[in-house]
């Protein structure tokens, strides 16, 4: 029994939905999936340090370079973040989060302290971690990327640079690729010299990146998005785990 | 033989507190010095040139003026040009050492008022709106002046300005510059002096952007309502966040119209920064030399913010006006005079008893009760 007087009769399973809520039936319940990642966001230990309040300002969002362009707010995310309803959480999760380019000038600008960046960025985590369609979506065309970055810890390499990857790059850039190997020996610099990486990587780094991967739970955190990716990722870092065995038996190391 | 003299009291300060309270004590019968260190008394509102005081937007000559008259027909010793420059406090004695341009000069007394009030925030620091950087962005002391001169001309080109913007809260209710509150008169005193141009003016378009307007008590209609319905002065709810320069010398506002949750951008001839409040170096120092504690946003700390607001942490020093915090000027005229009274009981009930001037809560509550 509380001692305060005048509180909201709640049940518990009842959510209440103070500063945005999103439209629902009456007595409908929160998607399963929203009450998830909602009690993971609120369990979230940044939560607490980058969520403070918020003065409706709006100043974070007259300096937003992705407001210019998108229907998209930072002002918006930090009420959504502040919404005790998941459904709000969820939605804006769908599509909106990902307009933000990471700029932190909403940062620089909260008179409030908010880290709104940071916000965004923990709920572009939880999409990722469960799956959801917008995080595929939007990781689809890096995906060439990220394996070049979770393989080589390069993320563009110079075989790359192909039409099919690179549609809306200058034709010049395409007609490069021909003699790629031939430009690429001709750099003076040892480690240039090869195209499957910006740089060569030696296989005890590649390695050991493989395990930070592996043991931070990014792997698995990728798996639920695409779960062909990380096949082909965990393929090749077990073949060159072989290599690498055999290399030390062979010189004895 | 010592409880037949006059209690002697020291005010520090020349403002519209320390003014009242100068004059109360007077009026009781102490033996009062007044010390400020301008040339002049009246304080910042007199200093800045201030134009209108609300909240019946009387022009501060007819506001302070007969205040300063009072003083300066009274027998209240004024020392003006005058810094207080050492202060020891014990035994119910303040001795306080005073320097002038005429050299150092000692006295005693029984109790001392703080008055020395608050400066108007430096808006450089928000390096986003441009102050010091565009000429035709200023702050809104300085607005004020350009009332009273009745001068409203850009300073960037002699014109008279077409459309005039208000940016509310300027270090005030901001973590960023490490000031958390409120500055009380802001909303208010932009108003009126949006008011004030439309009155003038009318052809002047006049725009205020607010988080909040808060137009306390009778502000509200007398103010708000007012400019909104008689002098259509807009407002506009979300902030600048940027300012950036257009057409014809003009300043663009960018801002989130929150109500609209859209992006605004409206070009001005003229942006006037309100400034919040912060205690001011006079106020700071003082309080160092007689040991005062400060409270959390730098003002001097009053023994119980509710119950004892012009009492202070010892014993027999009292405090009045924004020293305590943002404050409006009817407001620090009444604190002059509670402070006024609360000093003069002090020193005649003390002096009966062993006063210590010792820095110790319990003790100043005790007198207090
Ligand atoms: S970090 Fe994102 S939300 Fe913040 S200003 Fe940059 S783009 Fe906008
Ligand atoms: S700047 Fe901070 S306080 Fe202002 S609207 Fe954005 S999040 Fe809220
Ligand atoms: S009085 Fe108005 S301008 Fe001043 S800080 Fe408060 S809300 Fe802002």
């Amino acid at each position: 029994m509380s001692i305060l007087k005048n509180l909201p009769q709640r049940k518990d399973e009842q959510y209440p939905s103070m500063i945005i809520a999103g439209a629902r039936e009456h007595g409908e319940q929160p998607h399963e999936l929203a009450n998830k990642i909602f009690s993971e966001m609120r369990g979230d230990f940044r939560y607490k340090e980058f969520v403070l309040g918020c003065l409706n300002c709006g100043e974070c969002t007259t300096g937003c370079p992705a407001a210019r362009f998108y229907d998209f707010s930072p002002r918006e995310m930090l009420q959504v973040a502040m919404s005790d309803d998941p459904d709000v959480l969820l939605d804006a999760m769908q599509e909106k989060i990902w307009a933000c380019c990471q700029c932190y000038t909403c940062n620089m600008r909260c008179r409030f302290g908010n880290d709104i960046a940071g916000i965004i960025s923990v709920m572009r985590e939880l999409a990722v971690r469960n799956g959801l369609e917008s995080a595929k979506e939007v990781l689809k065309p890096a995906s060439r990327s990220l394996l070049k970055v979770m393989t080589h810890g390069t993320q563009v390499s110079p075989d790359m640079i192909q039409p099919d990857f690179f549609i809306d790059w200058d034709p010049k850039a395409v007609s490069k690729t021909g003699d790629l190997i031939a430009l690429r020996k001709a750099i003076p610099i040892d480690v240039l010299q090869v195209t499957d990486s910006s740089w060569e990587v030696s296989m005890q780094t590649a390695l050991e990146l493989a395990q930070i991967y592996e043991e931070s739970g990014v792997l698995d955190m990728l798996r639920s998005l695409d779960p062909d990716l990380v096949e082909m990722i965990v393929d090749i870092i077990s073949d060159w785990k072989d290599e690498f065995e055999e290399m030390k038996e062979k010189f004895g190391i | 033989m010592i409880c037949l003299a006059s209690p002697r009291i020291l005010v520090i300060g020349g403002g519209p507190a320390g003014l009242s309270a100068s004059i109360d004590l007077f009026e009781a019968g102490a033996d009062v010095v007044l010390v400020e260190k301008e040339d002049v008394l009246g304080g910042t509102p007199k200093k800045l040139h201030y134009s209108l005081i609300a909240p019946d937007l009387k022009p501060v000559e007819e506001v302070l003026d007969p205040l300063i008259r009072q003083v300066e027909s009274s027998a209240v010793t004024k020392k003006l040009g005058t810094v207080v420059s050492a202060i020891e406090n014990g035994n119910g004695h303040v001795n306080v050492t005073f320097t002038s341009n005429g050299g150092k000069e000692e006295a005693v007394f029984d109790a001392v008022i703080l008055a020395t009030g608050f400066t108007h925030w430096d808006p450089h620091k928000k390096y986003e709106y441009g102050y010091g950087v565009y000429p035709d962005v200023i702050d809104f002391k300085d607005f004020e002046k350009m009332l009273s001169d009745d001068n409203l001309a850009r300073p960037s080109n002699g014109k008279m300005p077409a459309r005039i913007g208000w940016l509310l809260c300027v270090g005030s209710r901001d973590r960023q510059v490490g000031k958390f509150y409120c500055c009380r008169v802001g909303c208010a005193v932009s108003i009126k002096q949006a008011m004030e141009v439309k009155k003038k003016h009318p052809e002047i378009d006049t725009y205020i952007y607010y988080m909040d307007i808060r137009t306390y008590g009778f502000w509200e209609d007398q103010l708000y309502w007012k400019a909104m319905e008689d002098l259509n002065v807009k407002f506009i709810r979300g902030r600048i966040g940027a300012i950036s320069k257009g057409d014809e010398g003009s300043l663009v506002a960018m801002a989130e119209d929150t109500i609209l949750q859209r992006p605004s951008e409206v070009p001005f001839d003229m942006l006037v920064l309100t400034t919040g409040m912060e205690a001011s170096q006079g106020t700071v120092e003082m309080a160092k030399l007689l040991g005062l504690e400060m409270e959390e946003h730098g003002f001097v700390r009053p023994l119980e913010a509710d119950s004892l607001p012009v009492h202070t942490t010892v014993e027999n020093v009292f405090v009045a006006g924004t020293a305590t915090g943002p404050k409006a000027i009817p407001d620090a005229i009444t604190e002059g005079s509670a402070a006024a009274i609360k000093a003069f009981n002090y020193v005649r009930r003390s002096r009966g008893k062993k006063a210590t001037g010792r820095s110790m809560k319990k003790d100043a509550r005790a007198y207090a009760e």
